[in-house]
């Protein structure tokens, strides 16, 4: 029964992709959603069921060694399965929305979305529920598959193939890095099933299993865009954008902070390498937002923030609060769909013309529900009470001030600088003058209904869960209590923040042209991700493109193709001096006769001697 | 009779065997060709009468009897042919019959 | 001692002709060569006591098979044949020593074999009858069987080069239908 959560979404990408030829657009679409509502409906039940005691569903024996049997399973306990009905139920929503936001492309072959789309579904699940190291990476690189293919959906442009290609390649070396800690693991261990790996976890010498775990964590750092491997995350953008709202927002890139969580009990008998997740998640929480403040790309402004969250969040797992952590993810799933929804209703109001939010302007009388909507999931993602962001992130910057006062600061700064990026997008974007007039005619229309309800359903849901903490930790055996000073302090800071943006960018208070003029080296610096993204692709790429070239022109053309052709010169020769046996004169024919005979001869002479 | 040895009659044969063969591959009329295996065959014919004589036996006279009959057969079959193929190509070389060569 | 004088110079005279039908360029030269070592062979049949051999290469070979010659070499202009186009001389020099090899080799085996060869039985039967009857009895009780196969190869024969050399009555327009 539990089988069919996973196996639903395969169904669906098998039946869209063989047959959406056949079967035509909005059919296929609506097979996707099926696929994911069933999953979500089948995810119920199992929830309940593992809420009290986690059990295990044993699918297949992969490939059977001497010693050990690889095998693929389901595990079901309140982590998973409450990640699992969260995945299911806002892929539905995005899957729905989808179906308005690609409706101008259906006739062009659409279906292949959203089979792309259900195999990712099938391989988040796979990730989510798998009860072996081996099934979490089949998962693993099936998201990553995913991801390639959907980021570059608009294959004929430029701009998106290389970035996802840049997605798939900053993947791998993830993946190599969590391949390696897999070897480890299983080096160490014995076993990938990850019930017997919490049993042994004892075992092991803290130092190897640092080592193993710290591998493991390079696949989550590629995974979720952590630094250094970040810039394919901002340019995953140009893919469409319910597939920045699934996958780049809520659950592909959170499944490197679920894998830290879900092998915790293994990075815990490690401390070091917990640093280490703090180190980075703190790192990128914080360069992610200075880029975010200088960007004017409406997704990509989303894109940072994504990852600065997560950075939190990993920053959240590195100090030893697990459950904090993935209620965050909770949260965060809910309000940065929300937000990239609402700015997609905007990208399709314009008929995908527009990217910068310099673009257009003074949407709130056009688009009122979206407006409402976008400042929804703003509100919640600059952790306003009573949305959900609050509860999560208030859960984090206690945990951080219980750990050094320091470290609390940096948290608290961190989420200073996100609630003035997203209120500043906010209201660039829905106040001020309306500077689309002068490049489009129409007017801006509100979103159809197939597109507004799902964000109205997460607007609510971003609303509502942060009420839902207590269940959650029970859920998750931890008990959190509410520090009050805590609580208001860093409501106080949010709204500091908004008050910023609004004095900036709609009072006027400061020019904000001229404020970008003075202070421009500082900005560029944070536009360009402190120049890593032209590192990246300047230096390391090029310098192995150069590298490749120069291969090409020396090694291959001289050598290997000189080797071959020099075999059809060689050959050609062998030839042409074979043909000259067979002239097709008699004389020859019967110089041969006697070169044979006299040979024969000979033999017989010599042999019978 | 058994004066002349047998290595003597031997040894012509060889030698007129020879000649034929070289005669073969070494004239280029067809006609030519043909009249050298005559006298391929005439060498096989001595060495046989010659054994023969040497041994006392008379099989080796009844071999060489069946050797002129075919002779004869295969030589009128080829000048047949050389016919044929001269009224057909008017060619008499082996130079320009090399239709099945490479 | 006059056979071997009979042999010597029946032998020498056929080598001389053999050699003139190899190297010889006009293709009438060629062909009296030929007629000349074919009568020589038949001597030396005569010398080694062959008689019924001899006579009979005389009476095919000699006259009927030169007689096939000069009767192709009339229905064909062959003298047109230029002189200087006779031979091969390039595989000719070539050939040369696989020849000298090959002669080597077999006048070696013979030597050699000459020496373990078995002797016959029935001499008393030529010194008594005459060598043709005892062909004859030998032929016609042994050899039987052979004897009417080669027979039934000259029919064959002879049916295949009527066929063969026939003058085509009707001409083919072209011969791909």
């Amino acid at each position: 029964m539990e089988v069919l959560i996973v196996l639903s979404p395969l169904f669906a990408f098998l039946l869209i992709g063989l047959l959406g030829r056949r079967l035509g657009d909005l059919p296929s679409a609506i097979i996707a959603v099926l696929g994911s509502v069933l999953s979500f409906i089948f995810s119920i039940p199992a929830l309940l069921k593992a809420l009290n005691s986690p059990f295990s569903v044993k699918l297949y024996d992969f490939i059977s060694l001497s010693s050990y049997t690889l095998t693929l399973g389901l595990y079901f306990d309140p982590l998973s399965a409450i990640t699992t009905s969260l995945v299911c139920f806002i892929s539905t929503l995005v899957f729905i929305y989808s179906i308005g936001y690609m409706e101008n492309l259906f006739g062009q072959w659409t279906y292949k979305f959203y089979a792309y789309l259900s195999l990712f579904l099938f391989s988040m699940l796979l990730i989510v529920l798998s009860d072996n190291l081996l099934g979490m990476f089949f998962g693993w690189e099936g998201v990553g598959l995913a991801s390639y293919l959907l980021i570059g959906y608009f294959h004929q442009q430029k701009y998106a193939t290389n970035s996802a290609f840049e997605a798939f390649v900053m993947n791998r070396i993830g993946d190599w890095l969590y391949l390696f800690g897999i070897f480890s693991i299983f080096y160490l261990f014995g076993s990938l099933n990850l019930l017997e790996i919490f049993s042994k976890v004892k075992e092991i010498d803290p130092n190897l299993l640092g080592l193993a775990v710290l591998l493991l964590f390079g696949g989550a750092v590629g995974k979720s865009g952590q630094v250094p491997l970040h810039t394919w995350l901002p340019n995953a953008m140009a893919g469409p954008t319910p597939v920045s709202a699934l996958l780049h927002s809520s659950t592909m890139v959170a499944a490197g902070v679920y894998m830290v969580a879900r092998l915790y009990p293994v990075f815990e008998s490690a401390p070091q390498s917990l640093k280490v997740v703090a180190f980075i998640g703190g790192f990128t929480a914080l360069f992610a937002s200075l880029a975010a403040t200088s960007h004017t790309d409406i997704k990509k402004i989303i894109a940072f923030s994504t990852m600065s969250q997560l950075g939190l969040m990993f920053l959240a797992l590195g100090i030893g609060d697990r459950s904090s952590a993935m209620f965050h993810l909770t949260t965060h799933a809910f309000f940065k769909a929300l937000l990239f929804l609402s700015a997609g209703s905007i990208i399709h109001a314009f008929h995908h013309h527009v990217h910068d939010i310099y673009e257009v302007g003074g949407l709130k009388k056009h688009m009122p529900i979206t407006y409402a909507t976008f400042f929804v999931g703003a509100l919640a993602l600059a952790g306003i009470f009573p949305f959900a962001g609050f509860w999560s992130k208030d859960l984090i910057i206690a945990s951080s001030y219980e750990v050094s006062f320091g470290l609390g600061v940096f948290v608290s700064f961190v989420s200073f600088l996100t609630a003035y990026y997203i209120f500043r997008e906010g209201f660039v974007m829905f106040y001020g003058p309306e500077r689309h007039r002068e490049h489009f005619e129409e007017e801006p229309h509100e979103a159809p209904s197939v597109m507004l309800v799902p964000m109205v359903v997460l607007a609510i849901g971003s609303a509502v869960v942060g009420f839902f903490e207590g269940w959650y930790m029970s859920a998750l055996k931890d008990h959190k209590e509410m520090h009050l000073d805590i609580a208001i302090s860093s409501v106080v800071i949010a709204l500091l923040g908004i008050g910023l943006a609004y004095l900036v960018f709609v009072k006027r208070v400061l020019d904000p042209e001229k404020l970008y003029q003075s202070l421009k080296p500082v900005h560029t610096t944070f536009r360009e991700q402190f120049f890593t993204e032209r590192l990246y692709h300047k230096i390391l790429a090029g310098g192995y493109m150069l590298y490749s070239k120069v291969l090409y022109a020396t090694f291959e053309r001289q050598f290997i193709d000189g080797i071959v052709n020099g075999s059809y010169v060689v050959s050609s020769a062998l030839g042409s001096l074979f043909k000259g046996l067979q002239q097709g004169r008699v004389n020859l024919y019967i110089l041969f006769l006697l070169v044979g005979f006299s040979l024969l001869v000979l033999i017989t002479f010599l042999g019978g001697r | 009779m058994k004066i002349v040895p047998l290595e003597a009659y031997l040894i012509l044969s060889v030698l007129l065997f020879g000649l034929g063969v070289f005669g073969m591959i070494v004239r280029r009329n067809l006609v030519a060709i043909l009249m050298s295996t005559e006298l391929a065959l005439n060498a096989v014919n001595i060495a046989f009468v010659g054994a023969d004589s040497h041994l006392g036996l008379v099989d080796g006279q009844i071999f060489a009897l069946f050797i002129i009959a075919l002779a004869a057969v295969e030589a009128a079959v080829g000048l047949g042919i050389i016919v044929a193929i001269f009224r057909l190509r008017k060619v008499e070389s082996s130079d320009e019959l090399r239709d099945m060569g490479g | 001692m006059m056979q071997w004088i009979a042999f010597l110079f029946f032998a020498s005279m056929t080598l001389m002709s053999a050699l003139g039908v190899v190297f010889l360029s006009n293709i009438i030269y060629v062909i009296l060569s030929l007629l000349s070592t074919l009568v020589m062979v038949a001597g030396i049949f005569f010398v080694a006591g062959a008689e019924l051999v001899g006579a009979l290469q005389l009476l095919i070979y000699a006259v009927a098979i030169a007689v096939f010659y000069v009767l192709v070499l009339t229905a064909v202009p062959w003298e047109k044949a230029l002189k200087k186009d006779s031979h091969y001389r390039v595989e000719g020099v070539l050939t040369f020593p696989i020849l000298l090899a090959f002669y080597l080799e077999i006048i070696l085996v013979f030597l050699l074999g000459v020496s373990v060869s078995p002797k016959g039985q029935i001499r008393e039967f030529i010194q008594n009858l005459g060598n043709t009857q005892v062909v004859g009895s030998i032929l016609f009780s042994k050899y039987f069987f052979a004897f009417e196969l080669v027979s039934l190869v000259l029919l064959v024969g002879m049916i295949g080069a009527v066929l063969i050399g026939r003058k085509e009555d009707k001409t083919y327009e072209d011969s791909t239908s």
